[in-house]
């Protein structure tokens, strides 16, 4: 094993600007690739990130009102699912925020309530038992559809031809004033960010008032994990470059596919180490861009590529891991230990001590 | 390995010295008696001061909350930056690594985060872990969570289950004590109540804030934590407030009880403005309540953010966000807001603020009692400590700020009439001897034989700011980290905790309360000895009973 690290080590001893890419690991293995990002001056990005880190910009921007799943679940009377994809991922959705049986006290004396925004309304053996539920799709887009329901929501004017899609959005503002606790479910992987802009202005107009939030859904790949993790580490979510001085976030400029096909990157660790659906890899790099591939899958591994095979977090060993039902990091243990391969961590680490060994590091951030 | 720190002046007021004299430190103690050895690394020290390494009590330094204020503003460290604040304009200049580095620099040794969320245990325990060279240990909150309410619904307090409640959550999580943040009154938001106070009840479950403090001050008690509950009272910020802190202060029947950064309930609302300071009245009180102790949250002037799990105060405070956005992170239990903040010489109600935590340091008739906070990041950013050390230690320095703020603020406060100048026992005490005993840290905060041998070596000058802003050498657990202002070697601390018993039903009803309402188990959050791969990284400190 030591011997395919040290060429590991070796070829990105040499490299100028390595990009850390996938990043489907644990906190751990976060952890360990922020840290030998920032000793070798490379840059850091998740394959799942396009649609939390939209989010993050706009919380940057002006801000942010999440709710928790257990909030959502116990205390929301009106739940709004915006867009095809919360459902789609996640089947079980409703059933989930609906559970059926009496919650935690929730404000208000509405019954509890279901609108799907932008989607027609599922067969009823997917909506939970006795949830009314409101459909409310016609010809406009999504975000159109967002912007209308801001409207309604605040008796501001607007005009659709539709009079059924007019009236179910009138009927829809009203619900939303008199709601208790509306929750706004997203996918962000969906809306664009001005998009992601209204949801938040529909709910700071109702906060002045009443309660309301929004509730995202969790990015593939333990993304949410991840990106805190950056977070505390170096002050930044990920696509983050540790080239400079000062650590540099930059959506457009650091995302993988960029830095692979403009050449930028020149040397490539990725990370793929999590149940589930692989870590989706650029397919338009360079011919013969240097590659080490740290997988518990099976490889589809490039000509070249120096493939080190890892144990797959939360299965083979524990991990800590974005969870949705405590909207935080938890730990989960290992379905079936198995210490044959080494984590990810292990591995990062490994690494980082045969490249120190070899002579100082470049640089690490302020 | 035998170290002799020579001829230095050393400040250590729980062994009661103040003179020249020689510390000695090995494996990475303090020791006495060293009569007819030979040191083996001798640091000559003449000519400077010499004490333990400082504790702080309350600074929000890891977890969710702190990292949502990150998440939220990554541009802090510029923007505070340039109002001349010392701190590196980076993003990463409040990660966990460059706050350990920025702490040891100062001779602090040991930090404590107050605000764990229960459920969160792993994400603040990971991040603390994650800060270099301090040892840490953290605080976790209950008194708005459902399962606390339901022990108390109706104020009928089932104080057994409570006990056993709260000891398996400062278990589960490692904490060193409990945090109950506005009692009640995050979970009153939940209904949409804007305000919260004292004897208000908790829509549902009819208990009042008065009784959750008063039934976790008894739980705590009952389970010989050292730390007494740490409290963060209702109608913070808000003019007038000081009724509520002395109410509260008045209801804690003489069961121990700490305070957190009083400044924010210092407020009267006397005047044309409506705002005065209620210093005089509130430590007329604290002086008083000799059960209690504070930290006191001091204001300094420039951008910072607050970070609360006060979550109705945050929703409210929203409205004064500099730069303008907030996040209200709508969690379980208390939940948490984050708001930028500009404090301003030129505002009125600013600089009352700052004249205020001032004042309170001043007329506290009992270091001892009066603890070294800015409530970090939230009064000020913990690299201001420095010159609210000068502050507190050179009244003409106060003059000078004094100079430059507005003449109804000078007039409103009483702080140009106090010429009391603190020494460098009573900073000590503060700094260092209070909180380790505040915390039960007993083996810290002082010089004598069998301490810790944390130690911190200033360069005695006039100008206190310099002075503290870069100790001329730190030492943790006997280490060298710190020479000249720089770390120098960069060593990993450790995370103190306590483990008081409890019946193992809890276990089982707890687990039953987290399947049913949120599909979640709670070995999920629970932070064991494997999350940091640090064998040494926790340690226990015993319980009374």
């Amino acid at each position: 094993m030591d011997s395919t690290l040290e060429r590991a080590a070796e070829l990105l001893a040499r490299a100028r600007f390595p990009l850390f890419g996938g990043l489907f690991t644990d906190i751990d293995g976060a952890t360990a690739a922020l840290a030998l990002a920032e000793k070798l001056g490379g840059v850091v990005d998740h394959a799942a990130s396009s649609g939390p880190l939209r989010a993050a910009r706009v919380m940057r921007e002006t801000g942010a009102t999440p709710a928790s799943y257990g909030e959502v679940r116990n205390r929301a009377d009106t739940i709004v699912v915006i867009g095809k994809s919360p459902l789609a991922r996640d089947p079980e959705l409703l059933a989930k925020l609906f559970p059926g049986k009496p919650g935690l006290p929730r404000p208000g004396k509405n019954k509890r309530e279901l609108m799907l925004l932008g989607l027609d309304k599922p067969s009823a053996s997917k909506i939970p038992k006795g949830v009314p539920t409101t459909a409310i799709n016609g010809k406009e887009s999504l975000p159109a559809l967002v912007a209308l329901l801001a409207a309604a929501t605040r008796e501001g004017r607007f005009e659709v031809r539709d009079k059924a899609l007019c009236k179910a959005l009138d009927a829809a503002g009203a619900r939303l004033r008199d709601s208790a606790f509306a929750v706004f479910v997203y996918d962000p992987a969906e809306l664009d960010e001005p998009v992601l802009h209204t949801v938040l202005e529909i709910v700071r107009g109702l906060v002045k008032t009443t309660r309301a939030a929004t509730f995202s859904l969790a990015s593939p790949g333990n993304g949410d994990g991840v990106n805190l993790c950056a977070t505390w580490t170096c002050g930044l979510p990920v696509r983050t470059s540790f080239a400079r001085k000062v650590p540099e976030n930059n959506l457009w400029a650091y995302e993988t596919g960029r830095l692979l096909k403009s050449g930028e990157a020149d040397a490539l660790v990725w990370i793929d180490a999590l149940e589930g659906e692989p870590a989706e890899r650029p397919k338009d790099a360079p011919k013969g861009m240097p590659t080490i591939v740290l997988t518990s899958k099976a490889a589809k591994a490039g000509r070249g590529d120096i493939v080190i095979e890892v144990g797959c977090a939360g299965e083979d060993h524990d991990a800590a891991l974005y969870l949705p039902p405590i909207a935080g990091i938890g730990v989960v243990k290992a379905a079936k230990p198995n210490k044959d391969n080494p984590t990810v961590a292990d591995v990062l680490n490994r690494i980082a001590e045969l490249i120190d060994s070899k002579g100082p590091g470049k640089k690490g951030a302020a | 390995m035998l170290i002799q720190l020579k001829g230095g002046r050393v400040i250590d007021p729980v062994n009661n010295r103040d003179g020249v004299g020689d510390v000695f430190i090995e494996n990475g103690r303090i020791v006495g008696n060293t009569e007819g050895r030979t040191p083996d690394e001798v640091h000559d020290v003449t000519g400077k001061i010499v004490m333990a390494g400082a504790i702080d009590v309350h600074s929000h330094i890891a977890g969710t909350n702190v990292t949502l204020g990150r998440q939220l503003m990554p541009e802090l460290p510029m923007l505070a930056a340039e109002g001349g604040q010392p701190i590196v304009p980076s993003p990463a200049a409040l990660g966990s690594y460059a706050t350990g580095i920025r702490y040891a620099e100062m001779g602090y040794t040991t930090v404590i985060e107050p605000a764990m969320i229960p459920t969160h245990a792993i994400e603040a325990q990971t991040e603390l872990a994650a800060i270099p060279i301090i040892d840490t240990a953290g605080l976790v909150i209950l008194g708005n969570d459902d399962y606390t309410l339901e022990l108390l619904r109706g104020g009928r307090t089932k104080s057994d289950e409570l006990k056993d409640y709260v000891a398996w959550t400062l278990s589960h999580s490692k904490a060193i004590g409990l945090k109950v943040i506005n009692a009640g009154g995050s979970e009153a938001f939940k209904f949409n109540a804007r305000t919260f106070d004292l004897d208000e009840e908790v829509p549902d479950y009819g208990v009042t804030s008065r009784g959750i403090v008063d039934a976790m001050q008894k739980a705590v008690a009952d389970l010989g934590v050292p730390h007494p509950p740490h409290v963060h009272c209702n109608n913070l910020g808000i003019a007038g407030n000081v009724e509520t802190a002395v109410a509260t202060l008045e209801a804690t029947q003489g069961l121990p009880i700490h305070f957190a950064h009083i400044q924010f309930y210092g407020y009267g609302d006397e005047g044309e403005k409506g705002f005065s300071s209620g210093a005089a009245r509130l430590m007329e009180a604290v002086n008083k309540h000799k059960n209690a102790t504070v930290d006191v949250g001091q204001v300094m002037f420039g951008q910072t953010i607050t970070v609360s799990g006060d979550i109705l105060r945050q929703f409210d405070g929203r409205r004064a966000a500099s730069p303008k956005k907030w996040a209200l992170n709508q969690g379980d239990g208390n939940g948490t807001g984050v708001v930028p903040y500009h404090y301003k010489s030129k505002s009125f109600v600013n600089a009352m603020q700052w004249a205020i935590g001032l004042e309170i340091f001043l007329l506290a008739e009992d270091p001892w009692r009066v603890l070294f906070s800015t409530d970090h990041p939230n009064g000020a950013l913990f690299v201001r400590y420095p010159e609210i050390m000068h502050l507190l230690m050179d009244k003409n320095e106060r003059a000078r700020w004094l100079d430059g703020v507005p003449e109804a603020a000078r007039q409103h406060s009483n702080l140009a009439e106090i010429t009391r100048e603190l020494t460098l026992s009573e900073l000590a005490v503060i700094t260092r001897g209070a909180p380790a005993k505040l915390l039960g840290l007993t083996d810290r905060g002082h010089l004598g034989a069998g301490a810790i041998a944390d130690v911190a070596v200033y360069t005695e000058q006039k100008n206190k700011t310099k002075m503290f802003s870069a100790a001329d050498l730190v030492f943790k657990s006997g280490n060298l980290v710190v020479r000249k202002g720089k770390v120098v070697r960069v060593t990993w601390g450790r995370c103190y905790h306590v483990e008081p018993g409890f019946d193992a039903q809890i276990e089982k009803r707890v687990k039953a309360y987290y399947d049913r309402y949120f599909g979640a188990d709670p070995s999920w959050f629970g932070v064991t000895d494997a999350i940091t791969h640090r064998p040494d990284r926790f340690a226990t400190i015993p319980c009374a009973s």
